[in-house]
């Protein structure tokens, strides 16, 4: 884990973006923006330097966020932010990984590359932003879309089961595994500050909304009344974190939902390629450029 | 602390029952007291009646615990005005039962500690006032023949646990009832947690003595009550260009001070309403608004 400074400095999130994108191509109302307000907060209270952020993301609305943030960024291929962000990871491990995904990216397309990266365990702050549709291509059915909701590609209301995504990062071995919603904006900026201080993949699904295509053919209301929605879908805190009934709208859990102690990656793979990596910074041979 | 004299004992030996209300707020041992005064009773022959409202207090909330002991009690409830002992160990909720008191006889125990609840200030603004009583004890001893107030909840800090407070105001109300001080120690003993048992036997005698011996003291201070006293002014910044009109800021703002204009545009419509409270802020999807508090 790289070395982090504390800032007293206030937030101002001009600081990090590129303000010369905005304003964002996002919809009104998309949980998006507040997500991303947070993931920058977080990275601002733990002083961690735009120069020695990366942001690697794929396709799709959240693939979109990463173009805004005024760091490192990699707008990569569809479903395989992990991949690239696990190269840039072997090859820099100076720099903050972050990987910023979506529902349908990371869980559909790259569902291969999410549970071989919880895997591998490698230093990694996997974001998901999930609001359960394809938002940007114009709202096809995603793997967690909610039993009986409409979708272009679901007419009659999706029949499917859905993917418990912090559920299968943590059964994957993802070593910090932490769910949030977006109205929650301080206790999301906390979890991400715990997911970027924490050594090992960490995977922190974000509850979002998109009001403009999912939200208003299921008549969920207007942007307020979508992101106060979560809220009620909170499992309370007294039935604690068993999970019996995988599946959302209701029963929700969120904050940190697991934490292992697990060997992260790079640590391990250099003590076990040790002597080979020793001295030798040529790639092809198994080394690694420090 | 004031005082008026030190306190005659309650005459047990009538046929009508003796009337102790017991009131605080939740946690602070409003139960454990009735309980232990209730046991006590009890162990000396006496037909005891206790009933309380604790549940849908909450920590916090308001409690109050009724005991009525005597050769024959029938009702569980105290009528009002028949109280001969009120023990409050929270300021205002003294004040809030005091219509229960005996207007001539009745004994007014009260810890001049003030727990000051977050919705007594219902104006959100900075220096805005505070909506807790302020009757002061000055004022109270002029109303009520037998006051005592005592600022229980310092004395017991000094003994090192500020959760003893009620022990000491139990201590003040022993004194008004013809019990001895072992059989009070044994009842304490049995009922606070085993732990705690040395100090609030301390606490005990602190406040039996603080009756008897009749030492002068001080009017609570109102050093305790926080006073939000220069108005915090807020700056708030809309980047129009940016915002989209998602209504999100307008519906979650706590002080309905923004809106949308004809052009689907956040506006500030009113300037002073606004806390700085930053919802709108770290809400706002497109980053459009920035509070700056000063």
């Amino acid at each position: 884990m790289v070395e982090t400074g504390k800032t007293t400095q206030e937030f101002e999130i001009r600081d990090y973006l590129r303000t010369e994108l905005m304003p964002h191509f996002m919809c009104p109302g998309c949980g998006h923006g507040i997500a991303l307000r947070a993931l920058l907060w977080a990275i601002h209270d733990l002083g961690i330097a735009k120069d020695n952020l990366a942001v690697v993301s794929g396709i799709g609305c959240s693939g979109r966020t990463a173009a805004y943030i005024d760091a490192n960024t990699i707008h990569t291929t569809h479903g395989r932010p992990l991949s690239f962000a696990t190269g840039l990871k072997l090859a820099r491990p100076d720099l903050h990984v972050v990987v910023i995904t979506g529902d349908g990216d990371s869980l559909a397309i790259g569902g291969n590359h999410l549970i071989h990266a919880c895997r591998r365990n490698l230093d990694i702050t996997c974001v998901l932003l999930n609001n359960e549709v394809y938002g940007m291509t114009g709202g096809q059915v995603s793997p967690t879309t909610s039993a009986g909701r409409y979708t272009t590609t679901t007419p009659a209301g999706n029949h499917e089961p859905v993917f418990d995504a912090c559920e299968l990062a943590t059964a994957a071995g993802a070593s910090f595994v932490g769910r949030e919603i977006t109205m929650h904006v301080t206790a999301l900026r906390d979890l991400f500050v715990q997911g970027l201080k924490h050594s090992g993949f960490s995977f922190i699904e974000v509850i979002s909304d998109c009001t403009e295509i999912y939200g208003r053919k299921n008549e969920l209301g207007n942007s307020p009344e979508m992101v106060m929605s979560h809220k009620a879908d909170i499992r309370p805190e007294s039935y604690g974190n068993v999970v019996d009934e995988p599946f959302r709208p209701t029963d929700l859990n969120v904050g940190v939902l697991s934490q292992t102690d697990r060997p992260e990656y790079y640590t391990a793979y250099r003590q076990h390629f040790g002597k080979q990596v020793e001295g030798n910074d040529d790639p092809k041979k198994g080394g690694a450029v420090t | 602390m004031t005082r008026q004299g030190v306190i005659a004992p309650v005459e047990m030996a009538n046929t009508a029952p003796t009337n102790v209300l017991v009131v605080g707020v939740g946690g602070q041992g409003v139960i454990m007291i009735s309980k232990a005064v209730a046991r006590l009773c009890q162990e000396n022959g006496l037909e005891v009646k206790q009933s309380e409202v604790h549940g849908m207090a909450k920590r916090g909330g308001s409690v109050f615990s009724h005991i009525r002991f005597g050769q024959e009690v029938k009702s569980p409830l105290i009528p009002q005005g028949e109280a001969d002992i009120l023990l409050a160990m929270e300021w205002a909720e003294g004040l809030r039962w005091l219509p229960y008191l005996n207007p001539e006889r009745g004994i007014f125990i009260a810890d001049t500690q003030r727990i000051v609840p977050p919705f007594s200030c219902r104006d959100r603004n900075r220096g805005a006032e505070s909506g807790y009583i302020n009757t002061s004890v000055q004022e109270l001893v002029e109303k009520v023949p037998n006051a005592f107030a005592m600022d229980a909840t310092s004395v017991a800090t000094e003994l090192g646990n500020a959760r003893a407070a009620n022990t000491v105001l139990l201590g003040a109300l022993s004194t008004a009832l013809e019990f001895s001080q072992e059989e009070w120690h044994r009842v304490i003993a049995e009922a606070v947690p085993p732990k705690t048992v040395g100090v609030n036997k301390e606490a005990f005698v602190k406040g039996r003595h603080w009756v008897e011996s009749g030492e002068t003291a001080t009017d609570f201070s109102s050093d305790n009550v926080i006073s939000l006293k220069e108005p915090r002014e807020s700056r708030l910044e809309i980047t129009q260009a940016w915002c989209k009109g998602c209504d999100i800021c307008v519906k979650m703002c706590p002080e309905r001070c923004l809106q949308l204009d004809q052009h689907q545009i956040v506006q500030l419509i009113d300037e002073k309403r606004c806390t700085g409270c930053r919802l709108c802020e770290w809400l706002c999807p497109d980053f459009a608004i920035s509070v700056e508090a000063k």
